[in-house]
């Protein structure tokens, strides 16, 4: 029953209730505030951290709303290949998630590995309007397939150059298979090729053409990676059975599977001595890493280290070979698989004295060197001899770089914030550069040589001035340029966006519950060490949406009306468009919906400014 | 549907059946129960409503405060210590004419820390401005739920249903629940006249000059007024649709009584069970209940008690300095009857803090009673029970 209007009388001039007679927004309570909220937003942490310089936040922040498509076409504005950095990026964004200082970094290479298996077979985002200049990229690694992705969504025409047979670099040669499928390479590939990219493959730039005969383009990009392994320098290191990591990679993704013996010794710490070892198992070795320094100094990303302890592998730390010895006798293989073995890796007539063991000797660790970690120090008569049948050496690699100009011989290629060499018009990345041996690097430089090509294109054609405002363009101070804010198209409404990055100490972690982060399934390492099948299946994709849920979305705006829940003055309220507006005639400026918000995408200022 | 339920539990089913919109409630023994029942019915979607978990009563009373200001159907239960930490937000929703439903469950208050029943609690929000009803078992509890929203609404009035700790709160009795559809023809959803729209802002409870502050506690004492007709209507309406009334008060076995109990709460039902036994033995005596505290129903008892020589009243509460306050309250409504027709009124001070008050009990005060032969009422309350 309606409560009674009596209750709205008023007998003699009062109402029933204190009620005021008019309405109290004659009271502008704004005018005695001296400070006032702003909703800006910033930039989260994993995006600076981000070599490629996705929107991680962004897309994030699209699943949390379902809008999967969106996430999906976000990353792919930034990234050619989220399918392939889903499974091998090291994902130096997790390290910088905020949410580990609050339970557990969001999983985001898996979400990543989501949309970029959602993404196979889609096309990239449309292209803008076709230009008439072209560019050539040598070398179709992570960082010529970006360069060559982005420029051809700018419009241009791109020739790739490629030495080998097929595309893909590192991730086609390198890689294994167990690690990369080739067809999800292949797909993504595939994507870029759609895009109108032309691709010369057997076609080596210095021996096939010289740099020169490539002048018919506007301007080129150099990334030709580093193939040219380092070696031990030691006596022996010629000797039958021994092994470059790079060549035993390439063999085994050419499809070969060559006879290694019984025992197998790789030598370094890195991811190649990891991809080495792991494949070593997989063609029936017991395998054997030798490091000189200890667990804690190893260059290989941890969970390498841990699939390879998993499967098998035996860690000697703190050893070092001074001799390889060899002797003429046949090595301990398995006859049958000598029998199979139909491409004579593995020649068992042979005169030559083959490896028979490696005489190492025991290290210790001292002072930190130039990189930090502690040198290694040999300990006198403490040398040891390790019987094998086949070494690897996988001690990193150096760049062939003679096709190049000369004064950009001799160590890594120095390049400007936009991938252009000291030659005008010829522009670098990947592993050629100082930056880290990444695929991710690769693809960010890919990307930023792409925006140095746009703009010295279009600064040529007299639709650009010298300039470039290289802050603005920065995910972050410190992190890669956006091709979205390069393009000035992002997708994603951003709010009085401020180019900073947000620290945990400016979250309300108080807004937040703890849960748990989702493991990648891995398959059991009985199992994966006998065959090159995928070994991360990463996440079911329930478990990968979940994961994005996690997403604090630091420093933007969501839409969560924490703020407007908390304001005292009931002064915020939501527009159509999701986003707030403040009734700054009202908001007493208490601040209370910046303390609250739990992303910090609200700023107190001064009043007046 | 019948079913077997703890009167706390006769309460949650009451408030689903309301289709109450916010809860906001904190726990405490032994009310918890009431708001777990709701919590649960919250989350598994049989009822509708908002829960808010809060820090505290006073927490809990400001959030419905706040829900029933923008008119929506609003409800939290407590007991004791925690309706004490409430007193302050009870005058708010008197005074700001809420028609908040709150059950308390009739605990004793510290120290000596005591979580069984007596009065002193609700008794101790007597001048708050809200209408307090005393359940006597799980049914009444049930239906005086439901009548109470009705009530709170009617008159813009906040409404108190009270009930006894463990002797109702937590002892099951067979209860009969009406069916959603009934309930939603007796109780339409609500619809408040004034409410808090932030499309038109206005000020709510600022500053009231001597000018006008009391007309408007005139106009909440017209209110009141108004309540014992209004319960009489609502009982009735709910009388007809589900076949049971309850009453502002009840009169038992009253006709050509000499001395007449009154009570409130459990106790009554026991009192029932002592008049029984003393009508079969041919002694002229019955009962009075009280079901309604405030506004205390004057009209009522006058017309059910005069001419009765002589009244006991059982309190389960103690004004100290003062008396039991049921007593006192009914001498003050008899005192202007005719000195012919008015009885002489005896109090009893027994139960407080749980302890049992059995029919032995009931009993000897009844007896003592009977037995007194002075005409005029004592002001001395007689203390029942007590070690010496």
């Amino acid at each position: 029953m309606a409560e009674s209007k009596a209750i709205l009388d008023i007998a003699h001039g009062v109402p029933p209730v204190s009620v005021s007679q008019t309405s109290t927004r004659v009271n502008k309570t704004g005018s005695w505030k001296y400070i006032r909220p702003l909703y800006r937003d910033r930039v989260a942490p994993c995006n600076q951290g981000c070599p490629v310089g996705i929107d991680i936040e962004g897309y994030m922040n699209l699943l949390r709303e379902g809008r999967v498509d969106e996430a999906r076409d976000l990353v792919l504005r930034e990234n050619p290949m989220p399918a392939t950095t889903g499974r091998v990026c090291y994902h130096p964004c997790e390290s910088s998630c905020n949410r580990a200082s609050f339970d557990q970094p969001v999983a985001i290479h898996s979400v990543e590995r989501m949309l970029g298996d959602m993404a196979l077979g889609k096309p990239a985002a449309p292209a803008l309007e076709k230009r008439a200049e072209s560019v050539g990229v040598i070398g179709s690694g992570p960082a010529g397939l970006a360069c060559a992705y982005h420029l051809a969504r700018l419009g241009y025409s791109v020739t790739v150059y490629e030495a080998e047979s097929e595309p893909g670099g590192v991730l086609r040669w390198g890689i294994p298979e167990y690690r990369l499928p080739k067809a999800i390479l292949a797909s993504e590939i595939g994507r870029i090729r759609d895009l109108g990219v032309t691709f010369r493959t057997n076609t080596h730039v210095g021996r096939d053409v010289t740099l020169a005969e490539l002048g018919m383009h506007d301007a080129v990009f150099a990334a030709t990676g580093v193939h040219q392994s380092r070696e031990l320098g030691i006596p022996g290191e010629s000797l039958t059975g021994v092994w470059r990591g790079l060549d035993l990679l390439r063999a085994v993704n050419a499809g070969e599977r060559p006879q290694l013996g019984k025992r197998v010794v790789v030598i370094g710490g890195g991811n190649t001595a990891m991809d080495c070892a792991r494949t070593a198992l997989r063609l029936g070795a017991e395998v054997t890493v030798l490091y000189r320094r200890s667990r804690n100094e190893m260059p290989a990303n941890h969970e390498e280290v841990e699939a390879a302890l998993h499967e098998g592998a035996r860690f000697s730390f703190l050893t070092m070979p001074v001799e390889v010895t060899g002797d003429p006798r046949e090595a301990d293989i398995d006859p049958l698989r000598a029998i199979e073995d139909t491409f004579g890796q593995f020649d068992r007539s042979s005169e030559d004295p083959r490896v028979s063991a490696v005489l190492c000797a025991r290290m210790e660790l001292g002072e930190p060197d130039a990189s930090g970690r502690r040198a290694p120090r040999r300990v006198e008569h403490s040398e040891f001899r390790v019987a094998c049948d086949t070494i690897v050496t996988a001690l990193g690699e150096e760049a062939d770089t003679d096709y190049l100009p000369a004064e950009l011989h001799g160590g890594a290629i120095r390049v400007t914030a936009l991938g252009e060499t000291s030659r005008t018009a010829l522009f670098a990345g990947g592993d050629l550069l100082e930056e880290p041996h990444t695929v991710a690097f690769a693809l960010g430089s890919g990307k930023r040589a792409a925006i140095g090509i746009d703009h010295y294109l279009r600064m040529k054609a007299g639709e650009a001035g010298a300039d470039v405002e290289l802050g603005e363009l920065k995910l972050g101070p410190d992190g890669n340029l956006s091709m979205t804010r390069w393009r000035a198209d992002d997708p994603v409404a951003r709010v009085n966006p401020v180019n900073e990055v947000v620290r945990v100490t400016d979250l309300n972690l108080s807004q937040f519950g703890h849960a748990r982060r989702a493991e990648d399934v891995l398959r059991p390492a009985w199992e994966t060490r006998h065959d090159f099948l995928e070994a991360n299946l990463g996440l079911p994709r329930e478990d990968a949406m979940a994961e994005a849920r996690r997403c604090f979305n630091c420093a933007v705006c969501n839409g969560c009306e924490v703020c407007l829940i908390f304001c005292p003055d009931v002064s915020i309220s939501r527009r159509d468009d999701g986003k707030f507006d403040i009734a700054y005639d009202y908001c007493k400026g208490c601040g209370l919906c910046a303390a609250e918000c739990p992303r910090g995408a609200i700023t107190m200022t001064r009043e007046g400014l | 549907m019948k079913k077997v339920i703890v009167g706390n539990h006769a309460v949650s089913w009451g408030v689903a059946l309301a289709r109450t919109e916010v809860i906001a409630a904190y726990p405490i023994t032994p009310q918890t129960q009431i708001v777990e029942e709701l919590a649960e019915m919250c989350d598994d979607g049989r009822l509708a409503a908002r829960f808010v978990k809060v820090e505290s009563e006073h927490s809990a009373m400001a959030a419905c405060i706040g829900a029933s200001a923008t008119g929506v159907r609003t409800f939290t239960a407590t007991s004791s210590q925690g309706l004490l930490l409430m007193h302050e937000l009870l005058h708010w929703a008197g005074l700001g004419r809420l028609p908040i439903v709150m059950a308390d469950v009739n605990r004793a208050v510290a120290p000596g820390w005591n979580i069984w029943t007596d009065q002193n609690d609700t008794l101790a929000q007597r001048d708050t401005g809200w209408v307090q009803l005393y359940c006597e078992n799980n049914q009444e509890v049930l239906d005086t739920t439901i009548q109470a929203f009705a009530l709170a609404e009617k008159l813009s009035l906040p409404v108190m249903i009270v009930l006894d700790a463990f002797f109702l709160s937590h002892t099951s009795e067979p209860v009969d629940i009406p069916s959603p559809a009934d309930v939603d023809a007796f109780l339409p959803p609500r619809n408040a006249a004034l409410k808090l729209d932030t499309s038109d802002p206005h000020a709510f409870g600022a500053l009231t000059t001597p000018a006008v502050y009391m007309e408007m506690r005139k106009r909440q004492q017209e209110a009141f007024d108004q309540v014992p007709e209004a319960y009489r209507l609502i009982d009735a309406d709910w009388d007809r649709r589900f076949g049971r009334s309850w009453g502002a008060i009840e009169s038992y076995r009253t006709e050509d009584a000499d001395t007449v109990l009154v009570t409130s709460g459990t106790i009554t039902s026991t009192a029932r069970y002592v008049i029984n036994e003393r009508r079969e033995r041919g002694e002229k005596v019955g009962l009075v209940k009280i079901k309604m505290f405030r506004p205390f129903p004057t009209e009522p008892l006058r017309r059910a008690l005069a001419g009765i020589p002589k009244v006991a009243v059982l309190d389960r509460n103690i004004s100290p300095g003062h008396g039991g306050i049921f007593a006192e309250e009914l001498r003050s409504a008899l005192y202007d009857l005719p000195s012919s027709r008015r009885p002489r009124v005896d109090g009893y001070i027994l139960g407080l803090g749980g302890r049992d008050v059995t029919p032995d009990v009931i009993g000897e005060c009844l007896d003592a009673t009977r037995g007194n032969q002075s005409s005029s009422s004592s002001r001395e309350d007689l203390w029942v029970g007590v070690k010496p």
